[in-house]
């Protein structure tokens, strides 16, 4: 037996269940963009099963393998055993970078996060700060962008939401996803006395921060859109967006939090006609910018960051829309990187809450 | 036979580094141990995995293992159940999923050509196109045609649709000893001497390296129903099998479950299927007039023999849910109990059709008296029954109960008439009793194997060439006495 891998073993029967069926290999955006069996679910688990054992050393290979994970977790959607390898590679991450292993890129953004609150290290964040009866956290992402944010807040308040919002500080959802266990821990107590809660509903912008927020307030946090789907009224659309258009599932919105009818609602409602891509809702492809892989290897970030826009572009949509920053970001990158290919013109992708603020009066 | 190992050394990885380039070969420890596994219960470690793109390269691969005396394993995308792309001797794992391009589609002459990394799935999507299918194992959204052919794999529809051997046509492929040549033809009917394309199918990768493939079509059925029929007791099941065959009716898919089967695939699935002793899952597909007729005639036979639940669909959401969840049986039972691995021991074998109700009940008795779960399902129609024994893979005891019943479960199905393997192969896992099933063929298959493979470096230590228990080499964390891992 190796080194003690606490937490991997926890999760030993895990590895031992997974009957190796390989289900998980053509629905894994890693593997189908690396090809080795290395890059697969099925070779993370056999790689953790390794290092349990002790057969395997947490060396360099084994450390990119185990990181180029984009915690999609479509391959736990499609394992006929519920097998848990997204959380066997979390367990993995957190074991290795106890370890040193982590990256200089994922040091400096778990030192960001220490240091200032927030990923970007931004000194300076407008918290557009108001008192109100729905506790509202923004999230990171959102709080960059100052000018769509405060948008967003006008466009809940004309449905009625009246958003309390403070100086809060990063949930520590990066933090989990990169393994800094301790920090994550850490972050968490911050956030807690940044975001004190009460009775009413939390609301969040940004779909990875629902999925932790729930973790660590144990109830339920609403996405905006379903909050806004709630209310949104068809006397309420003034100028209809008309156009057709093809709407890219966020992992932690659709797989995570089950929410994919609610956007596509709000979008018909609008005026959109959405024609669907191949890989949609519970079964939506990794936009490249998940599980901490824009920072461990941004190549291939952009790689399945394209393979996505294509499979948007073959819509034949005039436009692209989801509902995630990082979403957002990898997409419009990626449709530069399309169109430099092809010689098109870039396919535009908007945050729907940029395509509802215009819609609504 | 003695297991000497047959490592490729430092100089031989150069080599074929030379050959592929840097980006096509892997010597870490991460993807040497990844390799190592497949779907089944052993492992061992290669010294190099290599990516191929084409037959020269395999050849010039193979002209050096005959020089160095390196061992050579052929590996799709590694869902074989029995230890085929196992290194059980060390050597280089040749893994053939990056050969995926699908050549050619000609309905006109009923065949496609194909590449042998294609996954079986991706290449039906293809051909649904054109209204053609070629039947696929369980594993098809997984499995490669290469890998189908080399194991003559089949699945739930074998009944109606017959095995790959039914459909390959003609193949390219590179002999052990490198050269690369043709078999079969693109013509339907073939009586041009011997029929090597059909030697090569369940050949397992020890015979030759399948490049290419040239696959007969099967046209899609213009309608499908289903039928589901729960029973009380899993042998009332098994004799309705039997009495469907004999009607004569050939559905589609004819699949049995026993009680346990049917509660991991709903508790996997939620797909609400009635507890019960023994249950049938039914699809009839051709013609809709022939459909209606063949569903009533199901529904009767199901009544006569006691069923006490029958439902039917039309609907193909709901038919595609329930193959789905029978196709995920493996894994299913994984989740029924958690602290027990689910393995595949005893795990397909096929006896006359009249005589499924005499080795599920035979099976039931079997686990009852080494007090193991062993739950009994499979394509009942074409008397290809699975078992899978779900054990603490850490306690010794179950290892050695498992191993007792699995020599009850299979000196049954010989005793039947049957055979230890319908469509998963023998490899390591059911080479002891395959011994037994073929000693008198056994002679020859080895003569062919020597006479094209002379220097032994072809997938070996399988199938007639394993001759150990199949406790050797497992995957598992155990310590069976005088059966440790090779390396």
């Amino acid at each position: 037996m190796g080194e003690k891998y606490s937490d991997l073993q926890k999760l030993k029967n895990e590895t031992l269940n997974c009957t190796m069926c390989g289900f998980c290999k053509n629905v894994c955006p890693v593997f189908l963009d690396v090809g080795w069996d290395t890059g697969s679910p099925r070779g993370r688990m056999t790689m953790a099963y390794g290092l349990i054992t002790g057969e395997l050393e947490p060396d360099d290979d084994l450390v990119n393998r185990i990181f180029q994970c984009t915690q999609c977790r479509d391959c736990w959607r499609r394992c006929p055993g519920k097998t848990k390898c997204p959380d066997v590679v979390l367990a993995a991450r957190r074991e290795l970078v106890r370890r040193g292993k982590a990256a200089a890129s994922q040091m400096t953004v778990m030192q960001n996060i220490r240091n200032t609150g927030n990923i970007f290290a931004d000194l300076d964040v407008e918290f557009p700060i108001q008192e109100g009866d729905a506790p509202l956290f923004i999230g990171c992402q959102h709080l960059s962008r100052t000018n769509s944010t405060k948008k967003n807040i006008r466009l809940l308040q004309s449905l009625g939401v009246s958003p309390r919002i403070v100086r809060e500080v990063c949930c520590g959802f990066p933090l989990e996803v990169m393994g800094f266990e301790e920090e994550r821990e850490k972050q968490v107590e911050k956030l807690k006395k940044a975001f004190p809660v009460n009775d009413n509903t939390i609301l969040t912008f940004c779909p990875g921060c629902k999925v932790h927020l729930e973790k660590i307030f144990g109830r339920e946090v609403r996405h905006v859109l379903q909050e806004i789907n709630d209310r949104l009224a068809p006397d309420k659309i003034a100028k209809p967006v008309n156009a057709k258009i093809t709407y890219h599932d966020p992992c932690d919105l659709s797989r995570g939090a089950k929410i994919t009818k609610e956007p596509r609602e709000i979008l018909k409602k609008i005026g959109c006609e959405i024609i669907e891509m191949k890989h949609v809702k519970e079964s939506s492809r990794c936009c490249g910018g998940g599980g901490g892989i824009l920072t461990w290897d941004a190549a291939m970030s952009d790689r399945l960051g394209l393979a996505r826009m294509e499979e948007a572009i073959a819509t034949g949509a005039e436009m692209l829309v989801t509902a995630c920053p990082t979403c957002e970001q990898s997409l419009k990158k990626a449709a530069r990187a399309a169109a430099d290919k092809s010689g098109a013109k870039p396919m535009p992708v908007y945050h729907i809450m940029d395509l509802l603020f215009r819609a609504v009066r | 036979m003695e297991l000497a190992e047959k490592r490729a050394g430092a100089d031989s990885i150069n080599a074929i580094r030379a050959i592929v380039g840097d980006e096509r070969i892997r010597t870490a420890k991460a993807d040497l141990y990844v390799y190592g596994f497949d779907a089944g219960m052993h492992c061992n470690i290669p010294d190099a995995v290599v990516r191929p793109r084409t037959a020269e390269e395999i050849s010039q691969i193979l002209k050096l293992a005959n020089e160095r005396n390196f061992a050579v394993v052929p590996r799709g995308a590694g869902t074989a159940l029995c230890g085929h792309a196992i290194p059980i001797a060390g050597g280089v794992v040749l893994d053939l999923q990056g050969m995926n391009r699908i050549k050619e589609i000609n309905p006109g002459d009923l065949l496609c050509v194909a590449e042998p990394g294609v996954v079986c799935d991706d290449l039906n999507a293809a051909l649904k196109k054109y209204r053609f299918f070629i039947p696929g194992p369980a594993s098809s959204e997984a499995a490669t045609i290469g890998g189908m052919a080399a194991t003559n794999a089949s699945g739930d529809k074998a009944l109606k649709y017959g095995a790959m051997r039914d459909y390959v046509l003609g193949m390219q492929a590179v002999m052990p000893t490198g050269e690369i040549v043709r078999f079969g033809t693109r013509t339907l009917k073939n009586a041009s001497g011997y029929q090597m394309e059909k030697l090569f199918i369940g050949m397992e990768g020890t015979l030759g390296i399948i490049t290419e493939i040239t696959l007969k079509m099967a046209p899609l059925p213009e309608k499908t129903a289903a039928c589901i029929a729960a029973f009380k007791e899993l042998v009332e099941a098994g004799q309705t099998v039997s009495d469907i065959i004999a009607a004569p009716i050939f559905p589609a898919q004819l699949e049995i479950m026993s009680d346990i089967c049917v509660k991991a695939v709903n508790k996997a699935t939620g797909l609400g299927l009635p507890e019960c002793g023994g249950f049938l899952l039914i699809a009839c597909d051709g013609h809709p007039e022939q459909v209606k007729d063949e569903i009533r005639k199901v529904k009767e036979i199901c009544e006569k023999n006691k069923a006490f639940f029958l439902d039917f669909t039309e609907d193909p959401k709901r038919i595609e849910e329930l193959w789905k969840g029978r196709k995920q049986m493996l894994a299913s039972l994984s989740v029924l109990k958690p602290e027990f691995s689910t393995i595949m021991l005893a795990d397909d074998m096929a006896v006359p059709i009249s005589k499924v109700p005499d080795a599920v009940k035979g099976f039931l008795e079997i686990q009852d008296k080494y007090d193991i779960y062993i739950p009994p399902y499979g394509h009942a129609g074409d008397g290809n029954l699975h078992t899978k024994v779900l054990l603490d893979t850490e306690n010794p005891d179950h290892w050695h109960q498992a191993e007792k019943a699995v020599r009850e479960i299979y000196d049954l199905v010989l005793k039947l008439g049957g055979t230890v393997t319908g469509e998963h192969g023998v490899a390591i896992s059911k080479a002891e009793y395959f011994f037994i099933e073929r000693a008198d063929s056994i002679p020859f298959m080895r003569a062919i194997k020597r006479a094209l493979d002379p220097n032994n470096i072809l997938n070996p230590y399988k199938i007639f060439d394993w001759d150990k228990s199949f406790l050797h080499n497992l995957r598992y964390p155990v310590q069976l006495a005088g059966k440790e891992k090779a390396n």
